[in-house]
Formats: C-alpha cells, sequence, structure tokens
C-alpha cells in the first residue's frame, strides 16, 4: 500500500517537473495522452465496469469540444463557464442516449451507438454556420480570469491538474455505491434487479457520467489543439477509445491511465515507420488482443499470481484468468 | 535535507535548460554543409494520395537539387511526419519538427485541415512554412510574413475563374451544381455560387449535393434534369465523378460537365470512359502528367527511374506541384545567400517574380504586400479520351488581391 | 415527380437495395453461427474487388474471375476464423468487436500501401450502355445486381433447406449444445459460416469493382449493411434480404425528395428508431428484456 502511494508521488513529481526539460513536442504529447486517460477513465466506467458497450464515445468528446468552442468564440464565454457547461450538455446528451437504450445490452446496444454517433456527424456537418461544418473551427487557448494558458507550461499544468481531478472523480465513483452498482448490473443484471439495485436508473447514469467525462476531454482537446473538425470525432476515435480500455484492462483506473498513455505513445512512436505505421499499428493492435486478452493490468495480475501461488483477491471474486 | 537537494537538482536542470537554449541561439536547421526542411502531410488514411505524392515529388526535386550541387554549397535533407489529415496530429507533427528536429523551414504538403490545425503554432514560432496544397484562405490571411503559399490557389479564386470560365467563355447561364459533402468540393461549390452572385448575378438552377462514397446519383440527377441546366458542374473525387457522368449519359443527360481540379486527371478517363468525353475543368498543373509535351515526358521519365515501383495513378498533381514548389523554395534559398536565415528567405521568396521550374509549373510570384504565389490554374477538356488544355485566360481582375492592399 | 423517375427511382432503390442486402447476408451468416458481428466485412468487400483485380489483370475474363475470387474469400475466411477468431470466442464482447475492427483495419492498410489511392476499373460482361424499356433507362449492372441477389438468396433457401450440412447449420445456430451432442462438430459449422460470409463480401466486391471503381474505400458500405441486417433483426436472414431492399429504397427515394442529408440520415435514423423500439426488427421475435 505504501509502495502504491509512494509510486503516484514519484509519478506526479515527474508529471509536474516535465516543463522543465520537454520541448513543447513531448508537452503537446503528455497533454494528448492526459485527454485520453480522462476518455479512458470514463469509457471504463461504462463499458468496463457497468458492461455497457459504446461506440459513440467520440460524439461526446465532440460535443463537448464543439460547446466550448461555441461558447468561447461566439458568447466569448471564459473556460471556467464553458468547461462545465460543455460537460453538463454532454451529460445531458449522454442520459438522453442512455435512457431510450437502456433495454438493449450486447450487439443491439453497439448498433444504437453507432448510429447515434453518425447522425450526430451529420448534425455538426449541417449547421457550418455554427459549427464551421467539414472546414472545421478554430478553438482559442483555454482562458479564466483573464489569464489565458498561452505558454506551453501554463496549458501544461492546466490539463495535468484537470485530469488528476478528473481521475480522482472516476477512481471515488468506482469505489461508491454507484461503483458497486455499476459491476452488478455488468455480472448480471437480473440478480442486480433481484437485489434492489434500479437496474434502468443505474445505466443511464452509466452513459451520463461517460458522455461527461468524454465531454470534459473533448473540451480540453479543443482548447490544446486550438482546431477541430468532424473526422476529429467519428467512428475510427471511438474505436481508438475503445482500444485504450481494451488494451489496458476493463474495469480498471489503472488499466485505462495504461492503456490511454500506451495507445497515445504508440502512434507517435511509430511515425519513423512513415506509411507503414497503421498497418503495423492494426498489427499491434492485434496481436495485443490476441495474446494479452485480458489487456495490460492482465498481464500485471498473472505475474503476481504466478509469483505467488495463492490466487488474489480479484481471482476469488472473479475467477481465475 | 531534501529540500536542499531538490533544490539543487531544480538549479543543474535550469542551468542545463538555459545552456541548451543558448546553444540553439544560431539558426537552427542550417550547418555548415546541410539545410534541412521539415515536411508533413497525410501519408496514411484517404488523404494519403495527397501525402505520399507531396513527399516523392519533393524528394526527386531535392534530389536533382543536391546532385547540381545543393544549394551555396549545402545539401537540402527533408524530414517528412505524416499527419493522418487530422489537425491533431498536424500540430504534433509541425511540433516534433520546430521543437525536436530543429528543422529550419516547414514545407507544407498537407489538405487545408491538418494545415490549419499548425497555422498559430507556426505563426507564433517564427519559422517559415510554405504551404503546397492547402487552400484554404487561412494560409495566407490574415498576414503573416511567414507563411506563404504556392502551388494551389485560394478557395476563392477557384470561384472566381470557374464562374467567369462558365458564363464569359461557354456562354452558360442556366448552371446545376452537384457537390459532395466533403471539404474540398463543398468549398468550391460555395465558392461558384457566391462569385456567379457577385459578378454576374446569377443563381445556379439548382444546387445538389451527394455524400462522399455514394454509388448512385440518380435522385440528384434526375432532379438536375429537371431544370434543364446548360451546364452540369460536378465537385467530388474522381471514383463519383465517374460513375455520376456514366449514370447522367443513362438517364439521357447530355449536357456537358464542368469538374473539379482533382477530377482533372486520367483517373476519371479510365472510370468515366466515353461519359466524360465533353467535360472541362481547371488543372492546378499547366500540363498532365498524361501529356505528350516533350518535357513532361522527360519528367515523366526522371520520375519513372527514380520511382519504378508505384502503381498507376502515380505521378499525380501533387507529384508535381510539390516538385515545383521545392524548386520555388530552392530558387530563393540560393539568392538568399550562403549567410542563411528566416528573415533573408523571406525577403528572398517576396523577390520572386514569375519563377518557374519549366514548363511543367505554372509561375508563381510572391509580393511584400501577399504571399499568395499562384493565382492561375489551367483550363481543360476532354477532347477523343484525353485531357487537353483550353486556350482560356481569365481577363477579370481578381477580388482576394485587394484585400492585401 | 412523374411515373418514369419513379420507376426509374424504384429500379436505383432495388438494385443498391440488393448490394446492402448482400453485406447484411454476409453481417448475420457469422452472428447465427458464432454470435460475432465481423466488422471488417467492408474490407472483405473491398478485398474481393482487389483480387478480381489481381487476377483481371492477370489476363483472366471476368466470367473465370469470379469462382477463383469467390474460392479465395473463402479460403480467407477459413484462415481468419482459424487463427484469430476462433481462439478469442470465449473473450468479453469489447476485445470481438476491435479485433475484426483491427483486422479490417490491416487489410485497408495493406491494401492502401500497395495500391494507394487510385480508381482501377475492370471489365465485366455487364457493364455496358443502358437498355431501353419505353421511356425507362435500365442499367444492365442494376438487372444485374438484383438478380445476383435473387440467386444467392435461392442458393443460401436450398443450401440451408435441404442440404445436410446447411441443416447443421441451422441446428448449432439455434442451440449448439444440443447440436454438439448430436454429433455436429461446430468448429466446421464456423468454419463454414464464416466462409460463407467471406464469400458473400467479396461477391458483392465482385459485382461493385466494375460499375464503381475500385479503390480502398468502398468498404464503408459496411454501415448500410448493419443497417439491413437490423432490420431483418440481425438474425433472420429473409429479414436481412428484405431489409436491404428496403433501405435501399427507404435511402433512394428520401434522396430524391428530401436531398442529400436525408439520404444520409435515413440509414442511422432507421437504425436509431428500431433499435429503440423494435430491436428483434420488424419480423424476429423479442429479444430485449424488460430491466
Amino acid at each position: 500500500m505504501r509502495a502504491r502511494v509512494l509510486l503516484i508521488l514519484v509519478g506526479l513529481a515527474c508529471l509536474a517537473a516535465l516543463p522543465l526539460f520537454a520541448t513543447s513536442y513531448y508537452l503537446y504529447l503528455a497533454e494528448l495522452a492526459m485527454i485520453n486517460v480522462i476518455i479512458a477513465v470514463g469509457l471504463n466506467l461504462l463499458s468496463g465496469n457497468c458492461g455497457q458497450i459504446s461506440l459513440c464515445n467520440a460524439s461526446f468528446m465532440g460535443v463537448g469540444a464543439y460547446c466550448t468552442a461555441l461558447l468561447s468564440t461566439r458568447l466569448m464565454l471564459s473556460t471556467l463557464i464553458s468547461l462545465p457547461v460543455s460537460v453538463v450538455i454532454s451529460a445531458l446528451l449522454g442520459a438522453a442516449l442512455g435512457y431510450p437504450a437502456r433495454r438493449l445490452s450486447g450487439l443491439y446496444l453497439a448498433l444504437t451507438t453507432l448510429g447515434f454517433l453518425e447522425l450526430v456527424g451529420i448534425v455538426i456537418e449541417e449547421f457550418p454556420e455554427y459549427t464551421g461544418g467539414i472546414r472545421g473551427l478554430k478553438v482559442p487557448r483555454p482562458e479564466i480570469f483573464g489569464f489565458s494558458f498561452q505558454s506551453n507550461a501554463s496549458l501544461y499544468f492546466f490539463v495535468l491538474a484537470l485530469t488528476i481531478g478528473a481521475v480522482v472523480v472516476g477512481y471515488n465513483v468506482r469505489r461508491s455505491r454507484y461503483g458497486r452498482a455499476f459491476d452488478a448490473v455488468r455480472q448480471s443484471p437480473f440478480a442486480a434487479q433481484a437485489l434492489g439495485i434500479p437496474v434502468a436508473r443505474v445505466k443511464v447514469i452509466a452513459f451520463s457520467l461517460n458522455a461527461a467525462f468524454a465531454g470534459f476531454a473533448g473540451s480540453l482537446l479543443a482548447g490544446v489543439v486550438g482546431f477541430i473538425d468532424p473526422p476529429e470525432f467519428g467512428v475510427l476515435t471511438s474505436i481508438q477509445h475503445v482500444t485504450f480500455i481494451v488494451v489496458g484492462g476493463l474495469g480498471s483506473i489503472t488499466g485505462s491511465i495504461a492503456g490511454a498513455v500506451l495507445l497515445t505513445a504508440l502512434p507517435e512512436a511509430l511515425r519513423g515507420v512513415q506509411e507503414y505505421g497503421e498497418l503495423i499499428y492494426g498489427f499491434v493492435l492485434l496481436g495485443t488482443l490476441l495474446f494479452l486478452p485480458r489487456g495490460l493490468v492482465g498481464v500485471v495480475a498473472k505475474l503476481k499470481a504466478l509469483r505467488s501461488a495463492k490466487p488474489s483477491a480479484k481471482e476469488l471474486a472473479y475467477g481465475a484468468p | 535535507m531534501l529540500g536542499k537537494g531538490l533544490r539543487g537538482l531544480l538549479c543543474a536542470a535550469a542551468a542545463l535548460y538555459a545552456l541548451a537554449g543558448l546553444a540553439r541561439a544560431e539558426e537552427p536547421g542550417v550547418t555548415q554543409d546541410g539545410i534541412t526542411i521539415g515536411a508533413f502531410g497525410p501519408i496514411t488514411g484517404p488523404a494519403a494520395y495527397i501525402g505520399l505524392a507531396g513527399r516523392d515529388g519533393a524528394n526527386l526535386a531535392i534530389k536533382e537539387i543536391n546532385a547540381a550541387g545543393g544549394i551555396n554549397g549545402r545539401k537540402l535533407q527533408m524530414i517528412f511526419e505524416d499527419d493522418g489529415h487530422s489537425p491533431t496530429k498536424a500540430l504534433a507533427a509541425v511540433k516534433k519538427l520546430i521543437d525536436q528536429d530543429h528543422v529550419f523551414m516547414i514545407f507544407c504538403v498537407a489538405g487545408s485541415n491538418g494545415t490549419l490545425g499548425t497555422i498559430d503554432f507556426v505563426r507564433e514560432n517564427g519559422r517559415l512554412m510554405y504551404v503546397s496544397f492547402a487552400s484554404a484562405p487561412g494560409v495566407t490571411w490574415p498576414f503573416a510574413r511567414n507563411m506563404f503559399r504556392g502551388g494551389t490557389t485560394e478557395v476563392p479564386r477557384y470561384g472566381e475563374l470557374y464562374a467567369e470560365y462558365l458564363h464569359d467563355y461557354l456562354k452558360a447561364t442556366k448552371i446545376a451544381i452537384l457537390s459532395g459533402r466533403e471539404e474540398y468540393p463543398k468549398n468550391e461549390g460555395e465558392a461558384l455560387t457566391a462569385q456567379l452572385k457577385k459578378w454576374y448575378d446569377v443563381a445556379p438552377v439548382k444546387r445538389a449535393e451527394f455524400n462522399i462514397g455514394d454509388k448512385d446519383f440518380t435522385p440528384q440527377l434526375l432532379d438536375i434534369q429537371g431544370t434543364n441546366p446548360q451546364v452540369i458542374a460536378l465537385f467530388g473525387n474522381p471514383a463519383e465523378a465517374a460513375i455520376a457522368m456514366r449514370q447522367a449519359k443513362e438517364l439521357g443527360m447530355n449536357q456537358p460537365f464542368f469538374v473539379g481540379p482533382t477530377m482533372v486527371d486520367q483517373g476519371l478517363l479510365t472510370a468515366a470512359k466515353q461519359a466524360a468525353e465533353g467535360a472541362s475543368g481547371f488543372a492546378l498543373i499547366p500540363l498532365l502528367p498524361t501529356s505528350s509535351n516533350p518535357e513532361m515526358k522527360t519528367w515523366l521519365a526522371k520520375w519513372k527511374q527514380e520511382y519504378p515501383n508505384l502503381p498507376a495513378g502515380r505521378p499525380n498533381t501533387f507529384d508535381l506541384l510539390s516538385y515545383a514548389d521545392i524548386y520555388v523554395v530552392a530558387d530563393a534559398l540560393k539568392r538568399a545567400g550562403k549567410d542563411l536565415s528566416t528573415d533573408r528567405l523571406i525577403d528572398a521568396l517576396e523577390a520572386t517574380n514569375e519563377y518557374r521550374v519549366g514548363a511543367i509549373a505554372t509561375p508563381r510570384s510572391f509580393t511584400k504586400k501577399h504571399h499568395i504565389g499562384n493565382l492561375r490554374l489551367q483550363a481543360m477538356q476532354v477532347k477523343n479520351g484525353e485531357w487537353e488544355p483550353v486556350p482560356f485566360e481569365s481577363k477579370r481582375e481578381s477580388d482576394i488581391l485587394k484585400r492585401y492592399q | 415527380m412523374t411515373w418514369r423517375i419513379i420507376l426509374q427511382l424504384a429500379l436505383s432503390g432495388l438494385s443498391i437495395g440488393s448490394i446492402y442486402a448482400l453485406v447484411g447476408l454476409a453481417l448475420v451468416l457469422p452472428f447465427k453461427a458464432s454470435g460475432i458481428v465481423n466488422f471488417a466485412q467492408g474490407e472483405i468487400v473491398t478485398f474481393g474487388a482487389y483480387l478480381a483485380l489481381i487476377l483481371s489483370g492477370l489476363g483472366l475474363p471476368y466470367l473465370a474471375v469470379v469462382p477463383l475470387v469467390l474460392i479465395g474469400a473463402a479460403a480467407f475466411g477459413m484462415v481468419i476464423e482459424r487463427i484469430l477468431i476462433r481462439p478469442i470466442v470465449s473473450q468479453p464482447e469489447f476485445t470481438l468487436v476491435i479485433v475484426t475492427f483491427a483486422i479490417g483495419l490491416i487489410i485497408k492498410a495493406g491494401i492502401r500501401l500497395h495500391w494507394q489511392d487510385n480508381t482501377f476499373s475492370i471489365d465485366a460482361p455487364f457493364v455496358g450502355p443502358p437498355l431501353a424499356l419505353g421511356a425507362l433507362r435500365l442499367n444492365p449492372a442494376y438487372l444485374v445486381f438484383i438478380a445476383s441477389m435473387l440467386v444467392v438468396v435461392a442458393a443460401l433457401f436450398v443450401f440451408f433447406g435441404y442440404s445436410k450440412f446447411g441443416k447443421a447449420m441451422r441446428a448449432s445456430a439455434l442451440d449448439s449444445i444440443a447440436a454438439r451432442l448430436m454429433g455436429i462438430r461446430i468448429g466446421s459449422v464456423f468454419s463454414a459460416a464464416w466462409a460463407l460470409s467471406t464469400m458473400l463480401g467479396a461477391f458483392v466486391g465482385l459485382l461493385l469493382g466494375p460499375v464503381i471503381g475500385i479503390n480502398p474505400e468502398i468498404g464503408h458500405l459496411i454501415l448500410k449493411g448493419l443497417v439491413a441486417a437490423v432490420i431483418g433483426g440481425f438474425s433472420s436472414l429473409g429479414g436481412a434480404v428484405a431489409g436491404g431492399l428496403l433501405l435501399g429504397l427507404l435511402e433512394t427515394y428520401a434522396g430524391a425528395f428530401f436531398g442529400a442529408t436525408f439520404k444520409n440520415v435515413v440509414p442511422f435514423g432507421v437504425l436509431i428508431l428500431l433499435l429503440l423500439l423494435r430491436p428483434q426488427g420488424l419480423a424476429g421475435a423479442s429479444s430485449a428484456r424488460r430491466v
């Protein structure tokens, strides 16, 4: 336990010290990775813990991004207002999807979310006077009380602080009774219902939370990159989000962080192979899924179990891998 | 105790950082015998045909220039990064090139959205960025000393040329527009509509849209047929254009088509066959790779020798555009002299007047007031199954330059 | 709106609907057999088209290319099933979804690397000038699409209804444990389902290639195939066919009456409405649970 806390503190210290020696390229990558961590944590709550498959995560991210973009460029609102408003709007949209979809599961749910994603994309493109349509939209840097996060370091710390906050919130949700309700719904909706858990409401809350996290991340992305366009929030991006949690480890916060960081770094690391990058990415992904079906977290658990012959508490609860 | 050690560490880190900063005080990317250019564009994903051709055309030019002695005794070197046609990834590419690889300048062969994602960073950073393909006006407006656009012209200019050609040359007043719902085609459709209204007070008789990836255009074509236009302006990709043209003929529509630059290409002719006869459009380059012009044949032979294994469809327009633009940059670099700096290069570029590497390129000119290198497009028409140049010269003055005065 | 236009649109709609129907069938088959949706199906279509391109380039005429592509695709499907799908069949749904997406990504990236983005074309006997029928112009390719779909449906009907293996597959879809107990080799059934599915996908590629051109993005129509399958409840082959035709007609008429935006909205609007209101499709048995 002590070791874990120490590890986290050292990690945070390294992150805090990053602007001292990293170029703006690495700071930017770190920011992208952190935004993806927020995405992964949110998606894991919905899909990993609550077991609801969602292929439209990128849409909620897009909603958050476009809301922030419009609020800050059209209404000149400070990030202090535009960020929470974007999150709320995304959350509401998540609930709006989650409620009618509460009876669906598996394939049907996946397809519903896919349809939702395509419709959101169409809406974005249909109102170019507001959203810039296919030509995209410029977004100013985040700004609070007149202070604009123009410098590399200030933007980095802004994103870092918010990411830590989001991870803490995600962690607390998991440990709360909602988190336990999510797990119960995933394992057996019937049993959960029998235990008095309002399964439908829990699902809607899970969708809403997921959308909130995604909207939060989208809002940050818009400020960090400064320019957004519809393909950024399409099917491929949604799939990428799912890869974060599948490769990292379903249902686990650590897994979310690991998966998001790794899969943000991977395409950048593949720059050297130029046009073969996509192909190699596909193979790496496939390999990871075939050989590490429980994700990175599963690998760690397996190693731990190998070291001590006793089954871990996780295995006792969920069965051996 | 811990505090002291930590402070010491921080001081050392700060000192190192400062030293590193000092070391970088001379012009980045320029050494005794080399100039490093950073380039980016899409080489993966659906827009890969732009970036791959941009990279290959540029590399061919660089190889030739180096073989001929280089630039004032220095060899040119290019580091290329993928942007996957995404603004997020494009910004990563440019940050890497500038902050990590310390390139002297950026040569951009990306599409408009990728380019737009990087503009703020580059403007602020001060490194020179020469944009070869992106037609978004945001590249050159608002004016910034370190931003240049070479090969392609601005979207509003397309509108101006199209409108003038259709109205003054083809003498058409009933024009139907069929455009795909994607960045480039949508821009073109809107630019044409806007310009027809502005210059001639003419509105298109029909504006129809299709989705990229559509295989069937019957509903749109029937709709257009009802309005009986004289010309059908079609903006999209060669694959869809070919289908639409064939279907139009099947429906008994014989009006000539007018297509956007991406369709003034051998690909369209191969796919549409007879249905493309009589179609006209503007090409971004004065000669297509399939032209029988001897200069083009020579260039094509050089290209094929360098890239013997590439599939049909290459070289395409973008190979030629980036090839020509590298020569524009190289010419300016030479004039900037041995004591090279970004400022000197900007001055040299601004002095560029109607420069081109040969008949295979359009002349480029820059001034101190604006950095739009090219305002010309070449009108072409399909005659006997080949794209042939049409002797159309624009006579109207462009409105675009007015805001740069 | 004249009769001519309505009929012309109907032909258009039915022909593109036949394509959607075939893709829908290709998606439902492995789902019925092993519960997996093959999100790489779009790329299988692309694969079929490019395989036809390769064989065509060797000088073979179209009619010789067809059986070779079908055999090649079937083999490809069996290999994928054996090496990539079988080992992970018991993993969570997300893993399966991503695996099939990854397979599709690899196929598309590989094709793009080799052929780049040029649109190639191959010759086929059914591509030619339209046939006149009164005021109507009938594109022969459209007729071939519709006819092919009917032939495929008939063949599947015979196969599943009367052949031993077909009946074995139906039994496995109903209850795999009971089927095993009856001596049916589930592994072979899975393989066969995938082989059939990839064959169908490649067949679509064979049909579309000569008509719309061969480029890496033609696999995008998987989304339409998904909608077709959903209309049929994702459990009924006949439903997938009906769904495809319905979708093709809806799309075409919506596009004609309301413009391209609507044409885009129709498939996904239909998808969502059906899934939310009647996930069992227009014909299937109820599978949504009350929670």
